[in-house]
């Protein structure tokens, strides 16, 4: 295939929107002339040389181990702060707390989305090259523009396509989370059941052990999941009576 | 085990963008990246899902042992002819 005719069926692709990690067919909607536009903080054509050397830069962030490692490390105080800030309101108000809660977890949820779709972004080099066939740094700066908007809205609405190689990075940090899981939650149970036995709760001892006893159960539950689901989908087991083939 | 492949010398040798490749093998282009550094080995299909596209058997694409330079598997080849 000759380098034009390539480049010509890059070019295609992205009208088309074959391409599952460009929503490039949503920029000619209204929604993305008239509103989505607006989410995107810089315009095509108005970056120097310098300026787009410092944003490729911050392109990259996400794609280096060290930054969010950071970023990992940072989840366990805004974790508490929430907490913290739930547990304020609810002493005030069960409802508001009930509430305010409800909204930490949506804007948790929402960071949590922002991140999935980050791991699976391409870079903007990567971007040039898929869209236009050539280096980030061949491009016109009007491409650019382009590229970049591109990026950034499919950072904030895109969607990750799920393909064999992300399948199994999610599988391993499940399954390395549910590793983490299983200490953690017998930690939790016994900690409850030391607070409930021994904690200067006298009035409410036995209310409070009810509720051990239901954290344990689901701690159990919880736990013995991923055995159950194996057992309820792995298929029968034929014993092979003769050689295969025979 | 770590296996070797040929991706990026075939697909530079037909001039194939990583997004036309992944298109065509239905994964994403990052995964045809992560597949050249060798940093993800594929499953049996995605393996040969790549080397039809190719039109190679399987083992001339991907190697449990690293492969010889094409450019010396030529020359060694004429010379054998010669």
């Amino acid at each position: 295939m000759a380098v034009n005719a390539e480049n010509n069926n890059v070019v295609n692709n992205t009208d088309t929107n074959t391409n599952p990690n460009t929503n490039t067919k949503k920029d000619r909607g209204w929604f993305w002339k008239n509103i989505g536009f607006w989410f995107v903080p810089v315009k095509a054509g108005t970056l120097g040389p310098e300026q787009w050397a410092k944003v490729r830069r911050m392109s990259r962030t996400g794609k280096r181990r060290t930054r969010r490692l950071v970023f990992a490390l940072l989840w366990a105080p805004v974790l508490a702060c929430e907490i913290a800030v739930s547990l304020r309101v609810v002493r005030v108000d069960p409802w508001a707390g009930l509430i305010s809660t409800a909204w930490l977890a949506i804007l948790l949820g929402l960071a949590v989305r922002a991140l999935r779709i980050g791991f699976a972004q391409v870079s903007l080099e990567d971007r040039a090259e898929i869209e236009y066939g050539v280096e980030f740094e061949a491009l016109k700066e009007k491409q650019r523009g382009e590229v970049f908007q591109r990026a950034v809205r499919d950072g904030l609405f895109g969607r990750v396509k799920v393909d064999e190689h992300e399948a199994e990075l999610r599988l391993q940090a499940q399954g390395a989370a549910y590793r983490l899981l299983g200490p953690a939650l017998l930690v939790f149970v016994t900690g409850y059941w030391a607070v409930c036995l021994f904690g200067p709760f006298a009035a409410t001892r036995s209310a409070l052990a009810v509720t051990a006893v239901v954290v344990t159960w689901l701690a159990a539950l919880v736990l013995a999941a991923p055995t159950m689901i194996r057992m309820w989908t792995q298929p029968d087991e034929p014993e092979e009576t003769a050689a295969v083939g025979e | 085990m770590s296996f070797h492949n040929r991706i990026a010398v075939l697909r530079a040798e037909r001039k194939l963008s990583r997004a036309t490749l992944a298109s065509s093998v239905g994964v994403n282009p990052q995964t045809i990246g992560f597949l050249e550094r060798g940093d993800y080995t594929p499953s049996l299909e995605l393996a040969f899902k790549i080397a039809e596209h190719f039109e190679l058997p399987v083992e001339a694409v991907f190697s449990p042992r690293p492969f010889r330079t094409l450019s010396e598997q030529v020359y060694k080849l004429h010379q054998r002819e010669a």
